[in-house]
């Protein structure tokens, strides 16, 4: 089957609440946008049941009906949604590509609010009772469904505790399996005290898993203790896993600065290595990972993405002036002096009608100045052929200026 | 390599995905079968259990409340 290719100004990568974010910034700049979501719009946090920390809802949200809100508001800015996994990346180059198993999507900035997915313990058989076998990722899915049975919790992290506290208004009992020394727990102090007085949660210190086992259907976690190396199994009717999330960034490897863990690096505008591909959410290697967090640097990446598309009109046509000669002045605006040799462009502009000048004010945006590779003002530069031929710092004269305009 | 449609219009779950099922069942790898839902369970376990199978899965909003699933069987 052919594959059917469309073009966008931005092609966004996941559909979480950073994704939407950006989409609605991108969409509110009428820029031709488009989010690629695997799974379900409103990514990781529609698996949370409460968001209470999210600024403008005292009563607090659910994950989903936030999600839902992101996602109303992405649409009315006309933003487009696919509901499809992306199979391949380039992203080098002006014109970068997003394919997925029926379409080529060509665009001008890609936005990457890919996440993450669970990590596994990579304990022996995990893979046989996967999802619905047994092993599970979401209280909120599946509790209902454990309705009086008995449940193992491994991990005791935010989300370890306050999903297995969940876990008890349906099932008797939520066994928590925690690495760590009795009484030692990675959550907050809040969750950790409500979780140790909770009747139905039992914990068992010290202990990973080593093994799960069952038929059809997981039936026994198989335990090990980390001092004494003693096996523990344990019946149990489910096993939840919270012990943290890897980066969806497979597609990125060899292309995209990561971190060991392979988080995705950027700057504080979001930007990665290369131009016009930005990183946001939980895929960015960052200090906090929240939906008021993910919102930041949507918004970021969103703007960045406007404006670097917007730059690159003007710098193809006017700076680089479609191969033909071009005189370029980078100055500072809020710097007397630089501000003070701007009449000497302008006495060169009406003795040159065949030169096009620019003066380019890098206190508003240094966008322009950073694809010239330059990092301050003031500065000149003679451009032809679509290259730098000639660059002047420091002492800019008339003279200086009509010997590098050759 | 055909395209194949499966109208489940106005059938609510488990249906569409019983139909999927059975249809998928009857195709050669590389066909694509498009199945069109308008109850938002389908929405789910059908992408959902096609994802599972291997297939590749793309799910379009033709209208409010209306959906293509798109599968393309690979195995």
């Amino acid at each position: 089957m052919e594959k059917k290719t469309e073009q966008y100004d931005v092609v966004i990568i996941g559909g979480g609440a950073a994704s939407l974010t950006a989409g609605i910034y991108c969409g509110r700049a009428k820029l031709k946008t488009l989010i690629i979501e695997k799974t379900l719009v409103g990514g990781l946090a529609t698996y949370t049941n409460e968001i209470e920390n999210y600024p403008g809802f005292p009563d607090g949200a659910t994950g989903l009906g936030l999600m839902d809100l992101f996602h109303k508001q992405a649409k009315k800015f006309g933003v487009d949604f696919k509901l499809t996994d992306v199979k391949a990346v380039s992203l080098e180059g002006d014109i970068k590509k997003v394919e997925t198993f029926r379409n080529v999507y060509e665009a001008k900035a890609v936005i990457i609010g890919s996440g993450g997915k669970p990590r596994l313990t990579g304990a022996r058989n995990e893979e046989r009772y996967l999802y619905d076998k047994g092993i599970s990722f979401c209280a909120t899915c599946d509790a209902a469904a454990n309705s009086g049975k008995t449940v193992m919790v491994i991990g005791s992290g935010d989300a370890a505790i306050e999903e297995g506290m969940f876990l008890t208004k349906f099932a008797d009992k939520v066994i928590v399996s925690v690495m760590h020394d009795n009484g030692k727990m990675d959550c907050n102090e809040i969750a950790k005290a409500q979780a140790l007085s909770n009747p139905k949660m039992e914990f068992l210190w010290n202990t990973v898993v080593d093994s799960f086992e069952g038929d059809e259907r997981l039936n026994t976690v198989i335990l090990k203790n980390v001092k004494t190396g003693e096996a523990l199994p344990v019946q149990v009717d489910s096993c939840f896993l919270f012990i943290g999330y890897l980066p969806n960034t497979e597609l990125f490897q060899g292309v995209l600065t990561m971190n060991r863990g392979g988080y995705l690096i950027t700057n504080e505008r979001m930007e990665t290595n290369l131009p016009g591909v930005y990183a946001i959410g939980d895929v960015r290697d960052k200090f906090l990972k929240q939906v008021a967090t993910a919102v930041g640097d949507g918004a970021v990446a969103g703007y960045g993405a406007e404006r670097y598309l917007s730059e690159s009109e003007v710098f193809k046509k006017q700076v680089m002036n479609e191969g033909n000669p071009s005189l370029v002045y980078i100055y500072n605006g809020v710097d007397t002096y630089s501000r003070e040799l701007l009449p000497l462009f302008k006495d060169f502009e009406q003795s040159h009608s065949e030169v096009r000048v620019s003066c380019i004010d890098i206190y508003k945006s240094d966008g322009i100045a950073k694809r010239l590779g330059v990092d301050e003002g003031p500065c000149a530069l003679w451009i032809k052929d679509n290259q730098i031929q000639e660059k002047l710092e420091g002492e800019i004269t008339p003279v200086e200026i009509n010997r590098i305009c050759r | 390599m055909a395209e194949f449609t499966l109208d489940c219009l106005g059938e609510a779950c488990p249906v569409p995905l019983m139909k999927t099922e059975k249809k998928i069942g009857e195709l050669s790898v590389g066909d694509v079968l498009v199945v069109s839902i308008d109850h938002s369970c389908a929405m789910k376990n059908v992408p959902e259990w096609a994802r599972k199978q291997g297939h590749n899965v793309e799910i379009e909003e033709v209208d409010d409340g209306e959906w293509e699933i798109i599968i393309e069987k690979t195995k």
